[in-house]
């Protein structure tokens, strides 16, 4: 057994300030930020220590020594949904990972993955550990990684200043020897009696008669040292990645507008990522709830949340092309009033293999690709200003074609199916037709008037801007549409324009649509592009 | 004797100056390397072009055909003088490769039916409007700089909108650079006064029935005075253009066609 413990130190205050408004510019990090629980100051970041304060200090205190501090409230609950996205992570090394429940020493911040089997397969340890942290890093917590023979000793040595790592039991025994005894979760209220002892290290304790350990401090304490050595069962039970995923994120300030919505939307997203790559599955279409500020839901107007549904033409778990669609989509939309909390759902989800990464370009990554694309410029354009093009049955050239939406996914998949139809069929037959000359099927102009536009006539000749055209083809009849309302009786020319152009156009041959024209009833419906 | 040295770019069967014997002779460096040309030469530009269909243009363009990874920007006083008939063969070309074509603010509706006619599959043709909504803060040419920044479109062609910028078309020629296909900006003839980072822009003029004059305005190579008269796939049938042969006169009468009711 191999285990490997995270430890994530400062994971209250880094859920923290997930949920802050996005600082401006070099400003990150350098904002003193801490915690408060109880009154006492919890946690502070570097920028809080460094103008001296310390955790344990009275929130007054804390004010007096840094006026601009931020201090939020420590919430175990926030900290618990910000744990549970790393586990998540870590699900792709190993089915074994488990939550460190909570001990007397703090909330729970660390996971435990159990690794023996996954070695090889990840080329090592070193390797392993490498993947690992590249694996959390999105999640943007800092982590400190130590691995122990036991669950319960990796979980103490994580907090050891350097996290070591310990391949055997012996190693494990020996490095939990040095680790000071306040690490141990149980011991903390008897910590000044230990101390007051000359009992500094878990080694110290370890030369003791057992009965007057447990008799004095309590049999938890001793359980727990069993627990480190393996000399005690210590069993673990594996997370299992919920079956849909919810997550939310409660702001800190108000956000107004859709760009801060958007900074804590993006935590959101590498949790869906996490949870996603746990469950090996491809996110098809997600939900963005905006919960809004009370003050304003006494308008009856105002909904109490705005919901944002992204439904995705190609599976996927790339953060990165999620955020783009989010940040389009956001873009967009109006919120009605100020938004206090978010939450992402997702329950649409697909199971399928993981994409190869391709050294060299091939179709399949084309699609992919095309696919993205499309979906980008939908979300910005909206779907139906990206449009395909489709050819109807009917004589009426205005009715002849026909453009809608064009679905994303379905154009790339269909375009590979023709191409490889094309290279068993060489020619289509409108080639073939074009190479044999025979023009039987007459010329139909490929630019259309969105609406016929009426021609003034001189001398019995259809004028266009004031010049003459020139009749060269036609008449040809087209005479459709007495079964719906819209009737055509049309002769068709084909005529030249002043410069050479070639132009498209009809008289009318219904005495009452020739009276809306003037006098000839001549329309121009199309130019020879 | 020096040898010239060309960055970047390796010079396939380059005679070196000492290495091989041979000497380099200097009085005609377009031998070294693809990307080299004299004055009076035409360019040959290193990526295969696509063929025009038209063999009289073909011989006209660096390269034998419309460059790949650059704009093409194409110049004409308005929509219908036969610019669709010009472009129809690279445009097909991408289709029959299996790729999409992308047609970005058509000035009019466009007939699958006549597209079909042409031989497009209009199946593998993407319309994208941008110039319906204003999305703000943004820029109509978002969309295309996107098509071509990502490569996997086949063919572009484009209207761009009237007066544009130098620096804005700079940038979609940057973005062009990863588009292995090519790329057709089809623009208002006023703008031919205007300086362009495209390296090739032509003038079209409806040159008479199915017919087409194309001015090159710009090339690597030297200035084409005279206009190219390319004969265009026909529309009309073959009476038909022996009519349009007849001299320009207002030969045929309305009324020798049509018998009102």
């Amino acid at each position: 057994m191999l285990w490997i413990a995270l430890h994530l130190p400062s994971l209250s205050l880094e859920s923290f300030v997930a949920a802050l408004p996005p600082a401006p510019g070099d400003e990150a990090g350098r904002q003193p930020v801490a915690l408060v629980d109880a009154h006492r100051i919890s946690a502070a970041n570097a920028a809080a220590l460094a103008l001296g304060v310390k955790t344990g200090l009275k929130r007054a205190t804390a004010l007096a020594l840094a006026p601009r501090i931020t201090l939020g409230q420590a919430d175990a609950g926030r900290d618990a949904r910000a744990l549970l996205p790393v586990a998540h992570a870590a699900l792709a090394f190993t089915p074994h990972v488990s939550i460190q429940p909570a001990s007397g020493s703090g909330a729970a911040s660390i996971v435990l993955l159990e690794v023996q089997a996954s070695l090889r397969y990840f080329g090592g340890l070193e390797q392993l550990l490498q993947r690992l942290r590249r694996t959390v890093q999105p999640l943007g917590h800092a982590v400190r990684i130590a691995s122990a023979a036991t669950a319960q000793g990796a979980a103490v040595l994580a907090r050891v200043e350097p996290p070591p790592h310990c391949p055997d039991l012996a190693a494990t025994k020996q490095a939990l020897a040095a680790a000071p005894v306040w690490l141990l979760g149980p011991g903390k209220e008897h910590w000044d009696a230990l101390q007051g002892m000359g009992l500094r290290c878990i080694g110290d304790l370890l030369g003791l008669p057992r009965s007057g350990l447990a008799r004095r401090f309590g049999e938890p304490l001793l359980d727990e040292i069993d627990a480190a050595l393996g000399r005690r069962p210590d069993p673990r039970e594996p997370i299992v990645p919920a079956p849909m995923f919810e997550s939310r994120l409660e702001l800190f300030a108000r956000a107004d507008s859709s760009e801060q919505v958007l900074y804590g939307a993006s935590v959101l997203l590498e949790r869906l990522v996490a949870w996603l790559s746990a469950k090996h599955a491809f996110v098809r279409r997600f939900r963005l709830l905006m919960h809004h500020e009370g003050r304003w839901q006494d308008s009856e107007r105002t909904p109490q949340a705005t919901a944002l549904e992204i439904a995705l033409a190609e599976p996927s778990r790339d953060s990165a092309h999620l955020l783009v669609l989010l940040r389009e989509r956001l873009a967009q939309v109006q919120l009605p009033a100020p938004t206090l909390e978010l939450a992402l759902q997702a329950e649409d989800i697909v199971k399928r293999a993981a994409p190869n990464s391709e050294l060299f370009p091939t179709p399949q990554n084309e699609n992919e690709g095309l696919t993205r694309l499309i979906e980008r410029l939908q979300a910005r354009l909206g779907a139906d200003q990206v449009q395909r093009l489709s050819a109807l049955e009917d004589h009426r050239p205005e009715r002849a074609s026909r453009t809608d939406a064009a679905s994303a996914a379905l154009g790339p998949v269909a375009a590979v199916k023709r191409a490889a139809k094309r290279a068993t069929r060489p020619a289509g037959p409108s080639e073939k037709r074009r190479e044999e000359g025979d023009f039987d099927a007459p010329s139909r102009p490929v630019w259309l008037q969105p609406k016929p536009e009426p021609l003034k006539e001189q001398r019995f000749q259809p004028l266009l801007d004031g010049r003459a055209l020139r009749l060269l083809c036609g008449p040809e009849r087209i005479e459709a549409g007495w079964w719906d309302a819209g009737l055509a009786e049309r002769d068709y020319f084909i005529a030249e324009a002043n410069d050479g152009a070639l132009v498209w156009i009809y008289r009318a041959r219904l005495p009452m649509s020739a009276s809306e024209a003037g006098e000839g009833g001549w329309f121009l419906h199309g130019r020879f592009g | 004797m020096e040898v010239v040295f060309v960055p970047s770019l390796s010079p396939p069967q380059t005679p070196r100056s000492g290495v091989g014997g041979q000497a380099i002779d200097l009085r005609s460096p377009q031998t070294l390397h693809p990307a080299l040309w004299l004055g009076h030469q035409l360019g040959r530009s290193g990526v295969h072009a696509v063929s025009t269909g038209f063999a009289a243009l073909d011989a006209e363009l660096p390269g034998g055909g419309w460059p790949r990874r650059v704009l093409s920007e194409l110049l004409l006083p308005h929509p219908g003088i036969g610019e669709i008939r010009l472009l129809a063969p690279p445009l097909i070309a991408a289709q029959r490769a299996g790729r999409l074509v992308m047609v970005f603010d058509p000035p009019a509706a466009l007939s699958a039916a006549a597209l079909g006619q042409l031989g497009f599959d209009v199946e593998a043709l993407l319309v994208i409007q941008t110039r319906a909504r204003v999305v703000p803060g943004s820029d109509s040419l978002w969309a295309l700089e996107q098509a071509l920044k990502s490569g996997h479109v086949g063919a572009v062609l484009a209207w761009l909108p009237p007066r544009l910028r130098a620096e804005r078309l700079r940038r979609l020629q940057l973005a062009a650079h990863n588009h292995d296909g090519a790329a057709f900006m089809l623009r208002e003839a006023a703008a031919a006064g205007r300086p362009t980072a495209s390296p090739l822009r032509l003038a079209l003029q409806a040159g008479g029935a199915d017919r087409l004059d194309v001015r090159v305005l710009k090339r690597r190579g030297p200035p084409l005075e005279a206009a190219l008269r390319l004969e265009l796939p026909p529309v009309l049938s073959g009476a038909a253009r022996r009519r349009a042969e007849v001299e320009r006169l207002p030969a045929l009468q309305a009324a020798t066609f049509v018998s009102f009711a």
